[in-house]
């Protein structure tokens, strides 16, 4: 279990990180969303101690990451797959690690097993493809058998069987009983592996809900109409956000379809179509983030 | 290697640092190096030596000189081979960006400092003996009947050379903590090891002399040649002593204040 309380961090006057206040759970993948520059590896970084808060606390377990004598038994993580020495061979690598925190070395050999690198283990990990690196960062984090795993951006530069693969490990990580933090920008990705998300945006917190009902909430949940007189509902629909989306056709949210089909019924208007339409999460998400963009263009969100 | 756990910890620590170090093959070029330029050195000045006190003018004959002194005055040059090692075991990971790596598998920035200075020391010691003993081998040949080579003296400038060298990698170390870049520490070095030595000890305002005479490289050439020297060779060690464990503590403040 992930917990962190008020969590902040400034850079001078820039707030990458504010006022954090979430918890993550044990069994289940709980995706960390955001647009670039939101935080997202800010507070990876303060969750493992490598970066100091401003103020506020995060927790592993009830404990600062710092306070464990193995960290690497408790917590594996892959923040950045290019944080090691390009010099040194993927296996030297993790024999360091492992010597680090009193992890028999066997377990060295089953680690790069488990992510398909044991062919290469002797060679150098600056020869390595961005999706070598990612595997052999993915070793790294299961090293100490830890229950908590954090992954920061895991399936970047993999190819489509290693997505798969990454998708599948972490189900199985978290089918184990383990905390699995993923974040990603990827929101297809998140829609198929998360059970939960947290989405920040400058920083800071947006939603924090079980996928579906992020989907839900979304007022991209419309309802899409087609009739040769559509025209005549839209004065009976003062609340609801209507688009028109073809000749005859509109698109309704903010109404439940029940109510649109009685009120067609009531108005004799013929009804060729009365269609539910489910937001992707990644229509939500830019709902979401739309203002908190920080590197974009201003109402690029809007203009889809 | 053993498959058994271990405790992690300090031992742990020390361990990955080990590790670490052997499987760059940057660390074995830099031990070659090291041997190859303290024999180019060695050989340079005992030639010198010997060209000296046998050509035709008699006022530049240095006479009859112990070889491991003159191997003490190649460690000058020699050790800046040699600081790049220590160096590069904290630069080399801040270029890198395996510093986040190191600091996830031991959190305490002090533990990670002090094995990284222990490792250094285990290396870097015998280095310096050996360096000691090879030198002064070489020169002996070279120089012929202008050297004198006693056991005794050989081996105990070959240990004060291990210690210097040690320790001065130590404090090196320390500085790349907190300057975390190879190409600035390294000219730190040559400033703080040779310009600045060079510009105090031939100031003429006595302080100015004094404060040259506490740097850590003039300590070092007290501590392992006491010829003409202000103070007594075992202040000198504890004056390197002191830079040593001022500039780690340094380090550490900062590694705990600053991020990653």
């Amino acid at each position: 279990m992930i917990e962190l309380r008020e969590l902040t961090k400034r850079y001078g006057d820039k707030t990458a990180v504010h006022d954090l206040t979430l918890t993550v759970e044990p069994g289940k993948i709980t995706g960390f969303l955001g647009p670039n520059g939101a935080g997202k590896s800010t507070t990876m970084r303060m969750i493992l101690g490598l970066d100091r808060p401003t103020s506020g606390t995060a927790l592993i377990d009830g404990r600062p990451y710092a306070a464990f004598p193995h960290p690497l038994r408790e917590v594996g993580a892959l923040l950045d797959a290019k944080a090691l020495h390009p010099g040194r061979s993927a296996r030297a690598h993790l024999v360091a690690l492992a010597r680090s925190n009193g992890i028999p070395t066997a377990r060295v050999d089953e680690a790069l097993e488990t992510v398909g690198l044991a062919a290469v283990a002797r060679r150098r990990a600056g020869t390595f493809s961005l999706g070598m690196g990612q595997r052999l960062g993915i070793a790294g984090a299961l090293l100490g058998d830890p229950r908590v795993l954090l992954f920061d951006e895991p399936v970047n530069g993999l190819d489509p069987d290693g997505v798969l693969w990454v998708r599948r490990l972490m189900r199985t990580l978290a089918a184990e009983g383990r905390t699995v933090f993923v974040s990603s920008h990827l929101m297809s990705e998140m829609e198929l592996t998360a059970d939960r998300l947290v989405v920040i945006g400058k920083g800071r917190l947006i939603a924090d809900a079980p996928v579906a009902e992020v989907i839900a909430r979304s007022s991209r949940n419309a309802v899409r109409l087609r009739s040769p007189r559509a025209d005549l509902l839209p004065p009976h629909l003062p609340d609801a956000d209507i688009r028109r989306t073809g000749p005859d056709t509109l698109t309704i949210s903010g109404v439940p379809i029940e109510r649109l089909g009685m009120l067609c019924h009531e108005l004799g208007v013929p009804v060729l179509e009365l269609s539910p339409q489910a937001a992707s999460l990644e229509e939500a998400y830019m709902e979401l983030t739309g203002g908190s963009v920080e590197y974009g263009v201003r109402g690029k969100a809007d203009a889809r | 290697m053993t498959s058994r756990p271990r405790d992690g910890g300090l031992p742990g620590a020390v361990a990955a640092e080990w590790t670490k170090l052997w499987s760059l093959r940057s660390t074995w070029w830099t031990l070659a190096g090291a041997f190859a330029l303290c024999g180019l050195m060695t050989s340079i000045l005992a030639t010198d030596t010997v060209h000296d006190n046998t050509n035709e003018l008699t006022q530049d004959d240095p006479g009859v000189l112990v070889t491991s002194d003159l191997v003490v005055a190649a460690i000058d040059i020699v050790q800046f081979v040699v600081l790049g090692l220590a160096i590069l075991t904290i630069t080399g990971e801040y270029a890198t960006g395996s510093i986040r790596t190191t600091l996830q598998a031991v959190p305490p920035r002090g533990r990670v400092l002090a094995a990284k200075a222990a490792v250094v020391t285990a290396v870097v010691f015998p280095l310096g003996v050996l360096l000691g003993l090879t030198g002064t081998a070489v020169a002996s040949v070279l120089m012929g009947e202008w050297g004198r080579t006693t056991l005794a003296q050989t081996l105990g400038d070959s240990l004060a050379i291990g210690a210097y060298l040690a320790l001065i990698s130590v404090f090196m170390l320390g500085v790349g903590a907190l300057l975390r870049s190879t190409a600035a520490t390294l000219t730190l070095s040559f400033l703080l090891l040779m310009a600045l030595p060079m510009l105090l000890t031939n100031a003429g305002v006595p302080l100015v002399r004094h404060v040259g005479d506490a740097l850590p490289s003039a300590a070092g050439r007290y501590f392992m040649n006491g010829e003409d020297s202000p103070y007594a060779p075992a202040a000198g060690l504890a004056i390197l002593v002191a830079w040593a464990v001022a500039a780690t503590v340094a380090a550490r403040t900062s590694m705990r204040r600053r991020d990653a």
